[in-house]
């Protein structure tokens, strides 16, 4: 593949529950911090992602704004963002095609090893379109 | 007496026991032979056929993935390549376990392809594919769907699971 069609995201990244996580920063509109607001439109990332009966603690929790493009607003409750970084698509695995099934249906589209971990990619935009289609 | 050109009786045996001998030599070197990977599941030993494990990792840390179903406990990092495992336990009827303690078989068929949490590996041997025998009609229900055919190792009679009927199980 050639450096020009080498697609280029800048991901966010955090983790929830010893979960690593990363989102592309074109899909957050802002980010602040969670002083136990409770909301209709303000949702906790393990509910949205489906940890089940897991629980899950939160050590320094942020709210992030997600860019819906819709008049609703979609606001989750992660735990603080570690790193901001660029990576090329190349870096980028997909899942394995047994569970894509099951991870597409909660957004998350591709793995991405770094410092020995995975990150798991999630995009809000395909997560409420799985979850929560009456915000789109 | 019979004259020294007629052949003796001894021989007469002699020869046709050769020629059983050669017949069986000639059976034995075509019977064709099947190589199964013996392995611990839960208190049960299972097999594999060789072709399908393309190898035996040592237990790994596996990264859980939210929403997945009980059978599949995450993914794991195979030398760069992305890979899921599946906890056969769940299929076999197996009590639960600590993954961690657990081996990771990496099973191939076609497309298929995927880590398998097993306890121990017991023996690879090589088999006369006719010494296969047909699924036990007795064969509880949980096992049943992934059982191809019955072995014979160390006086126990072990299921030999098809991993192509594993993928179809979880392709449901």
């Amino acid at each position: 593949m050639s450096g020009e069609d080498d697609i280029r995201l800048e991901l966010l990244f955090f983790s929830v529950g010893g979960v690593h996580f990363a989102v592309d920063s074109g899909q957050v509109a802002g980010i602040a911090t969670y002083d136990g607001e409770q909301a209709d439109d303000l949702f906790w990332f393990h509910e949205e992602m489906g940890y089940d009966g897991n629980s899950v603690s939160y050590h320094s929790p942020n709210i992030v704004t997600i860019r819906t493009g819709g008049v609703s607003s979609y606001r989750v409750i992660i735990d603080s963002m570690e790193d901001i970084a660029e990576f090329s698509q190349n870096d980028i695995r997909l899942f394995p095609p047994l569970l894509e099934v099951f991870s597409l249906r909660r957004g998350m589209w591709g793995v991405l090893p770094r410092h020995g971990r995975m990150v798991l990619l999630v995009d809000f935009k395909r997560l409420i379109r799985e979850i929560r289609p009456d915000i789109n | 007496m019979a004259d020294s050109e007629e052949q003796l009786k001894s021989e007469l045996i002699l020869g046709e026991l050769k020629k059983r001998q050669r017949t069986k030599e000639v059976v034995d070197v075509e019977e064709e032979r099947v190589k199964v990977v013996i392995f611990m599941c839960g208190v049960n030993l299972y097999a594999f056929y060789g072709r399908d494990v393309r190898e035996i990792l040592p237990s790994c840390a596996i990264s859980w993935v939210p929403s997945l179903p009980e059978y599949l406990p995450g993914l794991i990092n195979v030398r760069g390549d992305i890979e899921s495992v599946i906890n056969l336990r769940h299929f076999l009827g197996e009590e639960k376990d600590d993954h961690c303690k657990c081996l990771i078989a990496m099973a191939v068929r076609g497309d298929f392809h995927s880590g398998i949490l097993i306890d121990s590996i017991e023996d690879v041997v090589d088999i006369p594919l006719s010494t296969i025998l047909p699924p036990l009609a007795t064969l509880n229900g949980a096992a049943r769907d992934l059982v191809i055919g019955e072995i014979e190792y160390g006086g126990e009679t072990i299921s030999l699971l098809d991993i192509g009927k594993l993928a179809a199980l979880i392709a449901l």
